[in-house]
């Protein structure tokens, strides 16, 4: 008999024994609701999310068309200064991107490796939501180079459309269950609040011990 | 699996006068405040929440309701995750799991492996084993990198180092790493980013942990604060996520809920800086689960244990625990330290060998009442000492049986009680004549000054004075 098959074995007679104790006889628990819907206007998600992004040391900026967006990536890769800069090839980076010239904007593709993601001093990527009451960014890493954007560029920055703002998790819960169920979905979303921290030295908090340390999110609309 | 550094042989809080009860060297002093604090920020952070205790309600509701189906909840998320191309394994115990994570080290022809935070790996002792295969292993959440370089075992579920000094990671850092002495933080972080970024780069397998494994999306949740789970899961080519059977939780709609709490349960944060939730292998990438019994199913066979395998390793009943704050997590003897510790280890290492553990508390009830997914922690404890007396254990030993029936006669009448009085009186006195401090009894001794013996007991005192009252 497999491993697997014995452990099955084990639990089975376990829940016998529980059911006889009542204690395996159990409907399904409700979904608890976790935090009501409010659905509260856009400005509000706005200055919600910018006031957590701000409490957990990560950085937003509001740009009201996708040309303000431009200057704003423009003037953060100045003033670092980035001399160039990696991005995921999204319609959204393409876009926010479309001023820069060719060589200051590495397109980061599939067959890139990680020590060359390593050496880019900020990687750019897009978010599929963003939580305002936590000022989270949801993102969806099918490949493996997506996954490594998130985490070895020392700079994060993240673009998406403030219609993405949701007000806190179960509200942007649909498309991230959908895909976690999906039968063909590959690699992982996750979640990230803030840059890469650590509290364990003496629980003093230091920012950027694995991951990015800075993280910059730039809203636009 | 229990390896030349536990000490569960029946004595765990007095192995070693620097990890005992009653001689803390300094840096628990350090634990005690890091935990009051820990312990204060969970409470503010629950207290702001109105619906807490719903939360900690239906947490509760659907652990139970995941543990009375576990057989069908594994078999689900083992077919989801293979039809993504997952490989889906399970290990009866320690040794077969590491068996296993040796052959797909083989397999894959590792020689290097970068590690994020599992307490599953260490019930495994995993480091010690891939070491002794000749595959390099490293720890990479800073903590327990640390912890790791030191040749300890983690002191806390969350924060493994916590009872080190910055001053002492300066040192740590400068004689193992050869790295410049400092004691700032912000350097000593520096120091540990760049050393392990050339591990995640160098490493061809990552080991990681599971949070929560949900049945109905084949998913694996990690969270993590440093990016080192992020990075270890996903540079290296193979990913081996090890994790107990219990992990499980039936739908992925009840996620938010378990986030929810325990970022604020754990860490005092609404979210984790990372949530991942792993479908399944990036294309090129190759992706294990390996589902861990060792000893989990034997709780099943009792079941007013059951509430022992809710826990979601949050850590905040070590944080409220008044004994935890004194001793540290290394008397806890094996893995699982704190309350939980004292629940979970009797369990999965037998009462035998951890019979002693659920006596080590004040019974104080502070644990039950941080506990996320509502563990009453207490009653969990007074179930395993009921058990521990009646079972073989160390509790139940010829000697203890002797002690308490002796207990029991000198308790039995008036005569025989003043004798055990008097023997009591006789040997207090001649105590202090003693010239050494006794075996176990000397952790007691070293740290007291036996109490003055009165001239007369209480008994004699009582009928001298009723019989003056007659006179008079």
């Amino acid at each position: 008999m497999s491993s697997r098959d014995v452990i099955l074995q084990r639990i089975r007679s376990g829940l016998t024994n529980a059911v006889a104790a009542g204690f395996g006889d159990l409907r399904e628990p409700p979904v608890p609701e976790v935090w009501p819907r409010t659905n509260p206007e856009s400005a509000t998600l706005v200055s919600q999310f910018r006031t957590e992004m701000e409490s957990l040391s990560g950085e937003s900026i509001l740009c009201p068309t996708m040309a303000d967006a431009r200057w704003q990536l423009a003037q953060l890769m100045q003033t670092a200064p980035w001399p160039r800069l990696g991005s995921l090839d999204r319609p959204l980076t393409r876009e926010l991107t479309a001023d820069l010239p060719v060589d200051r904007v590495d397109w980061v593709t599939s067959d890139w490796t990680p020590p060359q993601i390593e050496q880019l001093p900020a990687g750019l990527i897009t978010a599929d939501a963003l939580l305002a009451d936590t000022g989270s960014c949801v993102v969806h890493c099918s490949k493996a180079t997506e996954r490594l954007m998130c985490y070895l560029p020392p700079v994060c920055v993240v673009v998406a459309r403030v219609n993405q703002l949701a007000e806190h998790l179960p509200a942007a819960w649909g498309p991230i269950s959908k895909t976690c169920a999906a039968k063909d979905s590959q690699g992982e979303i996750v979640l990230i609040t803030g840059p890469s921290r650590t509290a364990d030295i003496e629980k003093i908090l230091i920012l950027g011990v694995h991951g990015p340390k800075r993280l910059v999110v730039l809203l636009v609309g | 699996m229990l390896d030349s550094t536990s000490h569960l042989n029946g004595a765990p809080f007095l192995k070693d006068e620097n990890q005992g009860l009653y001689e803390p060297s300094p840096r628990f002093k350090n634990l005690a405040k890091v935990c009051e604090y820990s312990s204060k920020s969970n409470t503010a952070v629950a207290a702001a929440i109105p619906y807490f205790q719903e939360w900690r309600e239906a947490a509760h509701q659907i652990k139970k309701y995941s543990l009375a189906n576990l057989d069908k909840l594994l078999v689900q998320f083992e077919c989801n995750m293979k039809a993504r191309g997952v490989e889906v394994l399970f290990a009866q115990d320690a040794a077969e799991a590491n068996r296993l994570v040796l052959e797909i080290a083989r397999e894959h022809n590792v020689k290097s492996v970068v590690k994020a935070k599992s307490m599953v790996t260490e019930e495994m002792e995993l480091n010690h084993v891939l070491e002794g295969a000749g595959i390099r292993a490293i720890e990479t959440d800073l903590g327990e990198y640390i912890v790791q370089l030191a040749k300890q075992r983690p002191i806390h579920l969350v924060t493994p180092a916590m009872h080190f000094s910055a001053d002492e990671v300066g040192q740590l850092f400068h004689e193992k790493l050869g790295e410049p002495y400092s004691a700032e933080h912000a350097a000593l972080t520096a120091i540990a980013r760049k050393r392990l970024r050339a591990e995640y780069l160098a490493a061809d397998m990552g080991v990681s942990g599971c949070n929560f494994a949900v049945a109905d999306s084949g998913t694996v949740v990690v969270v993590e604060n440093e990016g080192n789970a992020g990075l270890s899961t996903s540079t290296p080519p193979v990913h081996v996520v090890l994790v107990g059977i219990e992990k499980i939780i039936p739908k992925i709609d009840y996620l938010p809920l378990f986030l929810n709490l325990l970022g604020r349960s754990g860490t005092g944060q609404k979210l984790t800086t990372y949530t991942h939730l792993i479908h399944g292998p990036a294309p090129g990438k190759k992706l294990y689960v390996i589902f861990l019994d060792n000893g989990r199913t034997k709780v099943l066979q009792d079941p007013h244990a059951w509430e022992s395998l809710f826990c979601i390793r949050c850590g905040a009943c070590l944080n409220a625990c008044p004994v935890y704050r004194r001793v540290g997590g290394w008397s806890y003897g094996w893995v699982y330290p704190g309350p939980i510790g004292s629940v979970l280890t009797p369990h999965l290492v037998g009462l035998e060998k951890a019979g002693k553990l659920p006596f080590a508390s004040s019974l104080c009830g502070a644990c039950g009442e941080v506990c996320p997914v509502k563990i009453d922690l207490p009653h969990q404890l007074v179930h395993l000492r009921h058990r521990a007396v009646n079972e073989p254990s160390p509790m139940n030993s010829t000697f203890e049986r002797l002690q308490w029936k002796l207990w029991a006669w000198a308790m039995g009448g008036p005569r025989r009680y003043g004798l055990a009085m008097w023997a009591v009186r006789i040997g207090v006195r001649m105590a202090k004549f003693l010239p050494w401090h006794p075996d176990k009894l000397g952790a007691w001794t070293r740290g007291r000054e036996l109490p003055k013996v009165p001239s007369h007991s209480f008994r004699s005192w009582w009928q001298e004075r009723s019989s003056k009252k007659g006179k008079s």
